[in-house]
C-alpha cells in the first residue's frame, strides 16, 4: 500500500501527468462553448432525419446529450492521453536511470510492478472520470437538463432515456468507460515493461489501438470474423448503457473479456519485469 | 392524325363525368368542413406510443393546441415526437383551392365509405399524394393514406369519440413504412455497404381531456 502511495505521489508530482487533464479540459470547454453558440445548427443536423416526419418539442440539446456526444470521441483521443503516462510507468525509471536504485530497495520486483500498475489504473480512472464529470457539469450548466436522445447519425431511429433514469445510466456508462480504458493502460504498461524508453510504448500502444479499431470496422468478412478477438470491439461498452432495455448480457461479456485482457497483459508485464536484466 | 380523331370523341364523352366526379369529391370534403365549422379551437392531452423497432422510447405525453384554420402546437415536459402526417385532426386540412380532389372509386350501392384521391397543387407540397376514406353517413375521415415521392408511406386509421358537440379523434393508429436512411445520404464504403432495410411499425396516438372552443389566443402559437 505504501509502495502504491509512493508511486501515485511520484506520478502526480510530475507536471506532464497534468498535460492530459489540461488537454481534455480544453477539448471539453472549447467544444461545449462552440456547441452552445451553434446550437441550432447541431439540432438541425442531428434531427434532420426526423424533422420531415415529426414535430419535435422539448429540450433535445441538453447537458446529458452533450456529454454523451463528446464521450463518443473517447475511442480516439483518451487512449492516447492514457498511454502518455501508463507507457512511461516502468520505462521512465530506465530513462531517468533510477531503475537500479529502485530495485535494490527491500520490496520485491512483483510488489513494485503491482504498485506501478495500480497507479496506472488509478490515473486512467481519474482521467476518464475527470473528463466525464467536466462534460456533464459544463453541459448541464450551459444546456440544462432533459431526456436523453441517443441517435446514430443518418439512421432513422433513436433511443430515448427519460430524465429520471439518466444519472444511474451515466454512472454505469462512466464505470464502463473506465473499465474499457484500463485495457489501453494495461497494454501501454506491458510495452513500458518491455522497453527502455517511453516513446516506444506510447507509439506502440497507440499503433495497436488504431490498427485494431481499423480492422474491427472494415466491412469485409475476414475482419468481421476477426473482430470478436480484438479488444477494441468491446471498448464501446459504455454506449450499451444507453440502450433500452440495458443489454446486461453483452455488458457482462464485454466486462469479462476486457478484464481477462487486463489480467493477461499485467501477468505478462509481471513475468517480464521479474526476469528483466538491469545490470547491462 | 387519325388516332387523334379517334380519341377526341372518347375524351369529350368522358370529360363531363370526370368533372362530375371532381365536384362530387369536393362535396364530401365540404360536408366535413361544414360539420366542423363551429370548431374554433381545441386543447387535448396526447399520449404517443411507438411500436417501431428503431424507436426505443417509453410513451410520450404532451398537450396539443389547435386553432382553426391551421394553427397547431404541442407542449411537453420532456422530449416529444409527434407525427406530422395523420397525427392530429384538422377538418379543413384539404382545401379545394390547394388540392386536386377526385373520387378514387365509384360509390357502390349501399356502401357508406368513399375513397378520395388528393394531390397538392402547391409546388412545396408536390410529390405527396393522399387517399382519404370518408364515412359518408357521419361525414368523418376514417383513414388517411399518405405517400411521398421518396418512398415514405403512412396510413392513419382514426377512431372518434364525442367531446361536447363535436366528434373528435380519441385514437389514431398510424402505420409507417419509411426508407431507413435519407435517399441522398451516402454512408460507409459504398460498394460494400448493404442496402438498408425499410423502417416499418405503428404509432398509437390517444387523445383525452378535450377542451373545445376555449378561445385560444394567437400568441400561444407564436414560437418563443
Amino acid at each position: 500500500m505504501k509502495l502504491f502511495w509512493f508511486e501515485t505521489y511520484k506520478t502526480f508530482s510530475r507536471w506532464r501527468t497534468y498535460i492530459s487533464f489540461l488537454a481534455l479540459a480544453s477539448v471539453v470547454i472549447v467544444s461545449e462553448v462552440v456547441m452552445k453558440l451553434s446550437a441550432s445548427e447541431i439540432l438541425f443536423r442531428m434531427m434532420k432525419v426526423f424533422q420531415k416526419d415529426f414535430l419535435i418539442s422539448g429540450n433535445v440539446l441538453n447537458g446529458w446529450f452533450i456529454a454523451s456526444f463528446i464521450m463518443n470521441s473517447l475511442h480516439i483521443h483518451i487512449p492516447f492521453l492514457i498511454t502518455l503516462v501508463a507507457g512511461d510507468m516502468v520505462s521512465g525509471e530506465a530513462t531517468s536511470g533510477t531503475v537500479r536504485l529502485l530495485l535494490i530497495r527491500p520490496p520485491s520486483r512483483s510488489k513494485i510492478i503491482t504498485a506501478k500498475y495500480l497507479t496506472a489504473l488509478c490515473y486512467t480512472a481519474g482521467l476518464v472520470l475527470f473528463f466525464a464529470f467536466l462534460c456533464l457539469l459544463l453541459g448541464l450548466v450551459l444546456f440544462g437538463s432533459g431526456d436523453l436522445i441517443v441517435h446514430h447519425y443518418g439512421k432513422f431511429g433513436f433511443v430515448l432515456i427519460p430524465e429520471a433514469q439518466i444519472p444511474l445510466r451515466m454512472l454505469l456508462a462512466f464505470a464502463s468507460a473506465v473499465w474499457s480504458m484500463t485495457v489501453v493502460a494495461s497494454l501501454a504498461f506491458l510495452f513500458s515493461a518491455l522497453a527502455e524508453n517511453s516513446v516506444g510504448p506510447i507509439i506502440g500502444s497507440m499503433a495497436v489501438v488504431i490498427a485494431f479499431l481499423v480492422f474491427g470496422n472494415l466491412p469485409l468478412d475476414f475482419f468481421r470474423d476477426l473482430s470478436p478477438y480484438l479488444f477494441t470491439t468491446y471498448m464501446n461498452l459504455w454506449q450499451l448503457s444507453f440502450d433500452i432495455p440495458i443489454p446486461w448480457g453483452s455488458i457482462g461479456r464485454s466486462v469479462i473479456i476486457l478484464g481477462l485482457h487486463n489480467i493477461g497483459l499485467f501477468l505478462i508485464a509481471l513475468i517480464i519485469y521479474r526476469k528483466k536484466d538491469i545490470k547491462s | 392524325m387519325k388516332k387523334i380523331f379517334l380519341w377526341l370523341p372518347i375524351f369529350f364523352l368522358l370529360f363531363p363525368s370526370w368533372i362530375r366526379a371532381d365536384e362530387e369529391a369536393v362535396r364530401y370534403l365540404d360536408a366535413i368542413e361544414k360539420k366542423y365549422s363551429g370548431l374554433k379551437d381545441y386543447i387535448a392531452d396526447v399520449n404517443v406510443h411507438f411500436d417501431i423497432e428503431t424507436f426505443k422510447t417509453p410513451d410520450m405525453q404532451a398537450k396539443l393546441y389547435f386553432k382553426a384554420p391551421d394553427k397547431m402546437k404541442v407542449e411537453s415536459r420532456g422530449v416529444f415526437f409527434f407525427p406530422r402526417e395523420g397525427g392530429y385532426f384538422n377538418p379543413a386540412l384539404f382545401k379545394k383551392e390547394d388540392f386536386e380532389i377526385r373520387v378514387l372509386e365509384p360509390v357502390a350501392e349501399g356502401k357508406k365509405d368513399i375513397k378520395l384521391k388528393i394531390v397538392p397543387k402547391k409546388k412545396e407540397k408536390m410529390g405527396q399524394e393522399f387517399i382519404l376514406l370518408i364515412d359518408r353517413n357521419d361525414n368523418l375521415v376514417r383513414e388517411i393514406h399518405t405517400s411521398q415521392f421518396d418512398g415514405r408511406e403512412t396510413k392513419a386509421k382514426i377512431e372518434y369519440g364525442r367531446f361536447g358537440s363535436f366528434e373528435l379523434p380519441r385514437y389514431i393508429l398510424l402505420a409507417l413504412d419509411f426508407p431507413s436512411v435519407e435517399p441522398n445520404e451516402r454512408r460507409g464504403f459504398g460498394p460494400f455497404e448493404q442496402k438498408s432495410e425499410r423502417v416499418t411499425g405503428t404509432i398509437e396516438i390517444t387523445y383525452t381531456n378535450y377542451k373545445v372552443n376555449t378561445g385560444l389566443k394567437d400568441e400561444i402559437f407564436t414560437p418563443k
